[in-house]
């Protein structure tokens, strides 16, 4: 690297980046005039809202009750503009027909004196638009001597929103009458009013009131600043890219003595350059904007308000500042990759899309009520840090230092693959001298077929993958339904791993591949290997019983999954052991290997790719388990499977591995729901302990010291030798996965 | 010298209807220090292709390609440093100053300030940049970019210049002057490898060409070997029967040349430094 050139390309590019009107137009001037364009709006919104006052129409007042008037006096305060209104001939004929609706409905009403009943018909439409009102009530003659059988009758248009908004504030009326006429009869008796307030209640706030101010801020802002550093990410890069290809400057700078790596380094500081400073800026922008409009606020006297909206607190802006950083790297790193891959500016405006759709969610996910800085978040890109910098505004010093290795590490990792993906577009040639698609579909289908290989591609591999994801979502969706016995377990897993899971690998494996074998990875066994993954099976399974505990505890299962699972644990025990080993622990093992270790596996794997292969197949095969306690601890399991797989060349062991720990988890589910003992022989081991059977802390111990040893044997058998390794529990997996779609 | 030899050099580009497309096919030739090297063929034929290669922007799918006895693909920063590559896509940048490019590509070769700034006015000097050197990209017309494209790629003085259908778009005044531009460096000792399909250009320039078609090379030589070995003096017509013959598949991939064996025709050559 030749920090140089990377110097020198990235002055260039700054310089043309500001001497361009457009970019400089969405990057400071589009900021420094938006906010208080939107401010200004805002304010005028506000006093048009204040403003805005509901009126409401009243017939028969005469018939209220006297001694407690509705109606106060013209000082009310409240929003609502009574109207005072006579009954005249026709007003009354249509108000008749009301309240022989009203008499018809009146049985199915529970018994509640003011209820509103939408009238369908155009007479009320009418009546209300006659008299000019939101909505209107009927006080029928006789009401104040026979409430129980004259209810009040109120009409009004929920098409309306003044009409919602009438009748809201009319039952908040009501209903503050309806109390003070309960005190006034309690008042009466000897009672007293405590009846109707047993409750003294004195609340108090202790937050102060600056990190209250913050908590809208530390919502809105960060996503507001993510949109921006996306977006000023995403126009400079397509101009450094797709522009310099379209304009064919881009040629020019390739024959120059600058690498291809350091060119992607010169672009990419420029982007991330932009992408901050729009970030800060509109920060900036927003933020003084914000104060003057609040300021302006608490003038007007919207004091609620203010005090929940104030204006943003200056040190919250410094962790801004700091989470700009990694996430604008990030962003910049993944437009460039993005970005490069388009032959001209028009094609890259297309990218934009799947880009936000990309990040989208994961800049949402923060805001989500009660999502906070956990361990679970703290591994999610952009997620991750978006909750960090919430908890650093909040003064959670402490939580924001827990996890705040995680969270580098997680993002520098991100930027680096991103870094690593933008450099590997630069230095290919299909993408930086890609010639317009000159073949049909047809063609391109033909050739697919024409040019078949052994093995299916990397892409290959990963269509299936999420076909399989997709098919099991919905899948599970149209098996939910299904009623929770021991003939619709076995339907559902059978439907879930032949028909989705298998199905679609196999016939993958055969219209896009020479070789069904290779493709599925299928090998001659090595009996050997199979034992010796067998047994780290067994040996893993009280590790991975405590790790799956541990996820459990850290993600609680709902109570509705669980009672599933009690429910799915009785239909066990009440078949014989024989049935439950064969669809739930060898039949998925057999499917799921085939698919996740064997055809997945061998498009992933090519050019090296093992460590790719070992990481993408462990997520699919967490992801097709629905539930994420099961998809964390099948992706961790997946990690070791796919390890084994690796090691051994083939799928053989792995089924052996994954056959052995699903049967070792359903014996001790049948076992223990039967309030079966374990045999004798194996008290060393197995103690019933809570009416379930559990590990005893010796073979625990000793488990974990034979599964190193058998781990280090597989490790260090050459690689000639194909050694199927373990996979891992999914027994509980199945067992799990089976209860939720049954 | 041979400056520039290239040996069974082959490309191929992933094709979505054939699998593979052969743009190169096992093509040879070598270009020496002190000549123009014409590079011969119809639209498609493959010229820009085996330049890309030579300027190191393609990687070769197979043969091998040294470059002032650098190899394109092991050396390529060595390779980089010894050429200037002009062709038709390689554009100026609309934001930038004539001078500022250069300039620009001047500091990426690194050259220190007290070399790059007086080889700058003497280029802008003899290529006659004066009266547009602030002038930004956006504002200049075909000829004066291409005028500053050859400013860029002579600024480091490369012993080697690969000019792909440079004269692409010029009136007669500035193809003109690009000839003579062209003259000087072969004259300077430079190996200017030259494509283009314009015969006129070849006659004039031209010492060595080679014909390339549809990726395969038909034949190469001086402008007499080839007028001799075809019985034909009028070389457009010569070019047009060689592209037929290649068309039905008269000729082999191998040329039945000597490419040692190398005359220089004096009347080529007065001819363009008449010029
Ligand atoms: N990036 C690419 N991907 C696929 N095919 C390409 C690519 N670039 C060029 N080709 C194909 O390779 C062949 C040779 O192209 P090339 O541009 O080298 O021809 P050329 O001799 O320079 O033609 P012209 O005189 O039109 O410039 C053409 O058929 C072209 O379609
Ligand atoms: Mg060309």
């Amino acid at each position: 690297m030749n920090w140089s050139h990377v110097k020198l390309i990235f002055h260039r590019e700054v310089r043309d980046q500001l001497r361009d009107r457009r970019t400089m137009f969405t990057i400071c001037i589009l900021p420094l005039l938006l906010y208080p364009l939107m401010g200004m709006v805002m304010l005028q919104v506000a006093q048009f809202h204040r403003e805005q006052h509901v009126s409401i129409g009243i017939f028969g007042y005469e018939n209220w009750p006297s001694d407690s008037p509705l109606i106060l006096d013209s000082s009310d305060p409240s929003q609502i503009r009574w109207e005072t209104l006579t009954v005249d001939d026709s007003i009354g004929a249509t108000l008749e027909q009301f309240q022989s609706v009203q008499a018809q409905t009146n049985s199915e009403v529970k018994n509640k004196s003011t209820e509103s009943y939408i009238v369908n018909g155009k007479a009320a439409e009418k009546l209300l638009r006659q008299v000019h009102c939101d909505a209107v009530i009927w006080v029928p003659p006789g009401y104040h001597n026979s409430i129980s059988i004259n209810p009040l009758v109120i009409l009004s248009n929920q098409r309306w929103e003044r009409s919602q908004l009438a009748i809201r504030l009319l039952a908040e009326k009501l209903e503050g009458w309806h109390l003070s006429w309960i005190r006034t009869q309690l008042a009466w008796t000897e009672l007293g009013t405590a009846l109707v307030d047993p409750l003294a209640i004195r609340q108090l706030d202790v937050s102060p009131p600056e990190v209250k101010r913050a908590l809208v801020w530390t919502k809105i802002l960060p996503f507001v600043m993510l949109i921006w550093a996306l977006t000023g990410a995403f126009y400079p890069a397509i101009d450094l890219c797709a522009g310099e290809k379209e304009r064919g400057t881009l040629e020019t700078l390739l024959c120059s003595p600058a690498r291809r790596k350091e060119i992607v380094w010169g672009k990419l500081l420029t982007i991330m350059c932009f992408s901050m400073g729009t970030a800060l800026l509109n920060l900036a922008s927003m933020h003084t904007t914000t104060s003057i409009v609040m300021t302006q606020f608490s003038q007007l006297g919207a004091t609620d308000m203010v005090a929940s909206l104030g204006p943003l607190p200056l040190h919250s802006m410094g962790w801004l500042i700091l989470l700009v950083i990694p996430i604008s790297a990030m962003f910049s790193a993944l437009a460039l990759a993005v970005a490069s891959l388009a032959r001209s500016t028009k094609e890259g405006q297309y990218y934009l899309m799947p880009l936000l759709l990309v990040g989208m969610p994961l800049v949402m996910l923060p805001m989500i009520p009660g999502v906070t800085l956990s361990h679970g978040t703290s591994v999610v890109p952009v997620t991750g840090a978006v909750l960090m910098s919430r908890a650093l505004i909040d003064g959670e010093y402490g939580l924001a230092l827990l996890h705040l290795p995680t969270v580098i590490a997680v993002t520098l990792y991100c930027c680096f693959l991103s870094k690593r993906w933008a450099i590997r577009q630069f230095e290919s040639e299909s993408v930086m001298f890609r010639d317009s698609e000159r073949s049909s579909v047809a063609q391109w289908i033909r050739n697919v077929w024409r040019q078949r290989e052994d093995t299916p591609t990397s892409n290959e591999s990963i269509l299936c993958g999420l076909l399989i994801i997709v098919g099991l979502f919905f899948g599970r969706l149209s098996l939910s339904g299904m009623p929770l016995s021991w003939t619709s377990v076995v339907q559902s897993t059978l439907v879930i791993q032949v028909g989705i899971i298998l199905a679609p690998a196999l016939i993958m494996a055969t219209m896009l591949t020479r070789c069904v074998r290779k493709a599925l990875r299928l090998h001659r066994p090595r009996p050997l290997e199979m034992m010796a993954a067998a047994s780290l099976a067994v040996c893993l399974h009280p590790t991975f019983m405590a790790f799956a505990a541990e996820v459990g505890k850290e993600y609680k299962l709902g109570e509705q999954t669980n009672s599933m699972l009690m429910q799915f644990d009785s239909i066990i025990s009440s078949t014989t052991i024989w049935q439950v080993l064969l669809m739930l622990a060898l039949i998925p093992a057999i499917c799921e290997e085939l698919v996740f270790r064997g055809f997945l596996f061998a498009g992933l794997q090519r050019n090296g790719g093992q460590l790719r292969a070992i990481l993408v197949t462990a997520a699919f095969f967490g992801l097709s388990h629905g539930v994420l306690q099961q998809t964390i601890t099948a992706s961790v399991m997946g990690l070791m499977i796919g390890w084994i797989a690796y090691r051994s060349g083939g799928v053989a062991c792995t089924i052996a591995f994954h056959a052995t720990h699903n049967s070792i988890s359903m014996l001790l589910a049948w076992y223990s729901n039967r309030g079966l003992n374990s045999p004798h022989y194996l008290s060393w081991a197995i103690e019933h302990s809570d009416g379930h059977l559990a590990y005893t802390s010796t073979w625990c111990a000793l488990s974990v010291g034979i599964a190193i040893t058998l781990i280090a044997w597989f490790a260090t058998r050459g690689s000639v030798l194909s050694n199927p390794r373990s996979s891992i529990g999914m027994n509980d997996l199945h067992q799990q996965r089976v209860t939720f779609t049954a | 010298m041979d400056f520039v030899q290239v040996q069974n050099l082959c490309k191929n580009y992933p094709d979505a209807a054939l699998g593979e497309f052969k743009a190169l096919d096992n093509i040879s030739f070598v270009a020496r220090a002190g000549e123009v090297f014409g590079l011969l063929g119809p639209n498609g034929a493959g010229k820009t292709t085996a330049l890309r290669i030579l300027a190191t922007i393609l990687q070769p799918s197979s043969g091998s390609v040294r470059i002032y006895n650098f190899d394109v693909t092991e050396q390529a920063d060595f390779v980089r440093h010894s050429i200037g590559f002009v062709s038709n896509n390689t554009a100026i940048y609309d934001r930038m100053s004539a001078w500022e490019f250069v300039e620009y590509f001047g500091r990426l070769y690194a050259l220190p300030a007290d070399r790059l700034y007086p080889r700058m006015e003497k280029i802008f000097r003899t290529l006659q940049m004066e009266e547009f050197r602030d002038c930004p990209g956006v504002k200049m017309s075909t000829g004066m970019k291409q005028k500053v494209s050859i400013a860029r790629a002579l600024i480091h003085d490369p012993p080697v210049l690969i000019f792909d259908e440079a004269s692409l778009g010029l009136d007669v005044m500035v193809a003109r002057a690009l000839q003579s531009i062209v003259m000087d460096l072969r004259d300077q000792g430079k190996c200017i490898i030259y494509s283009t399909h314009i015969m006129r250009e070849v006659e004039r320039l031209c010492d060595h060409v080679a014909i390339i078609y549809k990726g395969k090379l038909l034949d190469t030589g001086t402008l007499e070997e080839l007028a001799d070995r075809h019985e034909q003096n009028d070389f457009e017509e010569l070019f047009f029967q060689l592209l037929t013959k290649g068309d039905k598949g008269h000729f082999d991939a191998k040329p039945p040349v000597d490419l040692g064996m190398r005359i220089r025709t004096a009347s080529t050559a007065s001819q363009g430094r008449a010029l």
